[in-house]
């Protein structure tokens, strides 16, 4: 990859791209469900030819869009309809002002190290029910969305207090764990880790701060940027020594790819981008190029593979799919609904959580219907929406893949 | 890097098609896209050519067709190419939402403004919409349903109307996909039927928006004649068109399944051309710019819509490999002198020219790259919308470009 030659074209946050069309209306996930929110085509380019910075923004339906981008997939006219959404909903809520749930919500990294710590005392609160009934009702934070329990060690502390594998001559993979899965999955990071170590990499984890997706979820723009800034200036000295760096979470991995720079304007984001892989994108690429590249024994397992918006933003293809097809006896079926409803916080709110519940029926009928033995998605959000819809077990693909690693 | 055998620029008709072919072939295929495509927009029955009237066999007409057209571009495939690619069309679509004709000739079916339009390939949900008798018919719109103007069908028609609402399930506001998605629901779609049984003062057949439904449309129709007691059509309507999606998710679905890489969503900005020969193509996706390259490439952008023409302010170019375009002399030979009259537009027929297997061609008809090949509406020397030939167009010639590709 290289970087992009010719300058980012001025007319981009112009709605006069727009050609009308109602493409975007075919996929937009929220508008299907609620006539509440107006859909891309007019939330987008269409209000937007009425903003003005100098005047009150009128858009109290901006919040329903969940940045799910996939209208910037579909759009014909290369429209930036979902940035065009997150600057309107940037400036209506720095007008309106945030509160205190989304204070707390876009901060869970700052006290998800301490709650791992004691998550034997934090679990059960999280299920308990009267606590639920006053996060509901104090917070707005919809009781019948699951929480997902903390879990101890966290990844970090695992990788740090691990017998490291003899590594001499291997050449060097960093990886982006982000929040979740050293908090609260985990499993994730060790079956990436042996992955990589299969495929023969020495792995390291460089120190990284939460890539500030969710501040973007409630238009924090500011706060986005100063987590941006932090995360390059710990991730940079990797990059530049010449080691590449994957993520496994897709929605941070579309934030530090794509959003720090064309959205942000941060200094050194394109050199972070150019050396940042989604795992099984490197992987893949990894399997072209080399003839030792990882071998999978069998595992017979009926598997249903749910692709996530933020996959299709990145725009790389399905390589976790590649990956999985190259395993003896997983049979692989798509759960080729767009959307699965979360859309990151979004879902955890109670004003919108019938919304995204909403969104997610059709996926939970196509589950129903595949009948799978492992459901498998690269995005967090999607695995936790895909649980609480389907109560089956949901996976990471690394984590699939490494229970397939062929011994030796 | 990884190097495919095909590269297919567009994600229409054409492009699909060429792909599916392809893929099928057992070649490695990747499909890039801008945006979804053209199906989103106005996919809806498969026109070969309106020109031949209702009654004369296709294969008789369409060869004497090309006799006077020699440039048209069904003379680089014929009527034999033609016929076997709308059968490979067809195989894709198995019972029950099948593809079929009235014999080997084209029908008349209603239009969303009530007018009569010849069609050939009609998927089942529009079947009893062909040769249609205005006292047997009845038209059925929604109130509040913007995209659909029932009284204006109606009236066109000269057949009886009425619009209805279902309040239960708020119909107001919806769009055409929150429709389609609640048809697709057996309770939905039966107090559907019931209420238009209601309304049914003996008509025998029932036409109503394309909205039945995006998963099980057979199953929409079968339910709702049942209930009705009279047969179902759908009539087109403003995009986005659900019957266009429905053959959209089928060729992505079959493409996946045969291991294609879909990429959707970021424009080709860049080629490299070495020696007559394509050798890589450069897709954008801010801030990185990514290269591909394959063997053979087919360039299916379509035109003005789709962005594989482009107007300047004197000429008309194509923008990924700068082809030349064969078009009117100049600006005020574009169009005619009023909007609406018979006679076609002549910057209709502006497009690529090509050589006999479909090869972009410059003066005096020989190759520019030959290992690019051009198939769909972005062809010269058509006129698709006057003639109805716009997705025969599409399926013929991108089922030939993949065939030559791979003989190359
Ligand atoms: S980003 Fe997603 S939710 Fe928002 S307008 Fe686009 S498609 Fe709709
Ligand atoms: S934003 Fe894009 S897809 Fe939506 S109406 Fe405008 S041009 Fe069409």
């Amino acid at each position: 990859m290289t970087p992009a030659t010719e300058p980012r074209n001025p007319a981009r946050t112009l709605p006069d791209l727009c050609v009308r069309c109602a493409t975007c209306m075919a996929v937009c996930p929220v508008a299907r469900v609620t006539p509440r929110f107006p859909g891309p085509k007019q939330a987008g380019p269409g209000a937007q030819r009425f903003r003005s910075a100098a005047e009150a923004s009128v858009d109290d339906w901006i919040e329903l869009c969940t940045a799910c981008r996939l209208c910037d997939t579909a759009c014909p006219a290369g429209v930036p309809i979902s940035e065009l959404n997150l600057l309107a909903k940037a400036k209506f809520l720095d007008e309106r002002g945030r509160g205190l749930r989304d204070w707390l919500l876009v901060r869970s990294d700052l006290f998800g190290e301490l709650a791992a710590r004691y998550s034997r005392f934090v679990n059960p609160l999280l299920q308990n029910r009267t606590v639920r009934w006053l996060l509901d009702r104090t917070l707005a934070i919809d009781r019948r969305r699951m929480l997902p329990p903390y879990e101890y060690p966290t990844f970090r502390k695992w990788f740090a207090d691990r017998q490291a594998p003899e590594s001499a001559g291997r050449p060097r993979i960093a990886y982006f764990h982000g929040c979740f899965t050293n908090t609260n999955e985990v499993d994730v990071g060790k079956a990436a880790v042996a992955l990589l170590e299969a495929a023969g990499f020495t792995v390291t984890v460089p120190p990284q701060r939460c890539c500030g997706i969710p501040r973007l979820g409630v238009g924090d723009l500011r706060g986005a940027r100063e987590m941006g800034q932090r995360n390059l200036s710990l991730l940079l000295p990797t990059v530049r020594e010449g080691t590449d760096l994957v993520f496994s979470s897709t929605s941070c991995g579309m934030m530090l790819r794509h959003e720090y720079g064309p959205l942000l304007n941060l200094p050194g984001a394109q050199e972070l981008a150019v050396r940042l892989f989604d795992i099984c994108e490197f992987l893949v690429r990894r399997q072209e190029e080399n003839d030792a590249a990882v071998r999978f024994k069998p595992l017979p397992r009926k598997v249903a593979y749910f692709t996530p918006c933020h996959l299709r933003a990145l725009n790389i293809g399905l390589p976790a799919l590649e990956l999985l097809r190259l395993v003896p006896g997983v049979e692989v079926a798509m759960l080729d609904t767009e959307c699965c409803g979360l859309g990151g916080l979004y879902g955890f709110r109670k004003e919108k959580y019938p919304i995204s519940e909403e969104i997610g029926k059709g996926l939970k009928k196509e589950v129903g219907r595949l009948d799978p033995d492992t459901i498998v998605t690269d995005c967090e959000g999607c695995r936790m929406q895909l649980r609480a819809l389907t109560g089956r077990e949901v996976l990471h693909p690394v984590q699939l893949l490494r229970d397939a690693l062929a011994e030796g | 890097m990884k190097r495919w055998d095909l590269i297919v620029i567009g994600t229409g008709l054409a492009g699909l098609t060429a792909a599916r072919t392809a893929a099928e072939a057992g070649a490695r295929v990747l499909v890039v896209g801008r945006g979804i495509g053209s199906l989103a927009l106005f996919g809806n029955s498969i026109d070969v050519l309106g020109e031949v009237p209702p009654g004369v066999n296709l294969d008789a007409g369409v060869s004497d067709w090309i006799g006077t057209h020699p440039g048209h571009p069904y003379a680089r495939t014929g009527w034999e190419g033609i016929a076997e690619a709308l059968v490979a069309f067809q195989e894709l679509f198995p019972s029950p939402y099948r593809f079929v004709a009235a014999g080997l000739t084209n029908s008349l079916v209603p239009t969303g403004t009530g007018t009569l339009r010849p069609t050939y390939l009609l998927p089942i949900t529009m079947r009893a919409g062909a040769g249609l008798v205005a006292e047997e018919t009845l038209v059925v719109g929604f109130r509040g349903f913007k995209d659909f103007q029932g009284d204006t069908v109606s009236l066109h028609l000269k057949c009886r109307g009425v619009n209805i609402s279902l309040p239960r399930y708020g119909l107001e506001g919806l769009t055409a996909l929150a429709l389609a998605r609640l048809m697709d629901e057996e309770p939905f779609r039966k107090s559907l039927g019931e209420a238009i049984r209601g309304q049914k003062a003996g008509e025998k057949r029932i036409g109503l928006p394309a909205i039945l439904g995006l998963c099980d449309p057979a199953a929409v129709l079968e339910d709702l004649e049942g209930v009705i007691g009279a047969r179902v059509f759908e009539i087109p309507m403003l995009p986005p068109s659900i019957p266009g999606l429905r053959i959209f998710n089928r060729f992505r679905e079959r493409l996946i399944a045969k291991g294609a890489t879909f990429l959707m969503g970021n424009p080709v900005t860049g080629v490299t051309v070495k020696g007559g020969r394509c050798e890589g193509i450069r897709v954008c996706n801010p801030p990185l710019e990514t290269e591909y390259r394959a063997e053979q490439y087919i360039l299916a952008t379509g035109r003005f819509l789709g962005g594989g023409l482009w107007a300047e302010m004197d000429r008309i170019v194509e923008p990924v490999f700068h082809l030349p375009v064969s078009q009117p002399a100049g600006r005020g030979d574009w169009f005619r002198e009023r909007f609406f009259q018979p006679e076609a537009h002549p910057i209709h027929a502006a497009g690529i020219a090509t050589d006999r297997s479909l090869r972009p061609s410059g003066e005096g008809g020989a190759p520019l790259l030959t290992n690019v090949r051009v198939a769909g509406s972005i062809l010269a020397n058509h006129q698709s919308i006057e003639e109805h030939s716009r997705e025969g167009i599409a399926i013929a010639t991108g089922y030939r470009a993949a065939q030559e590709a791979l003989k190359a």
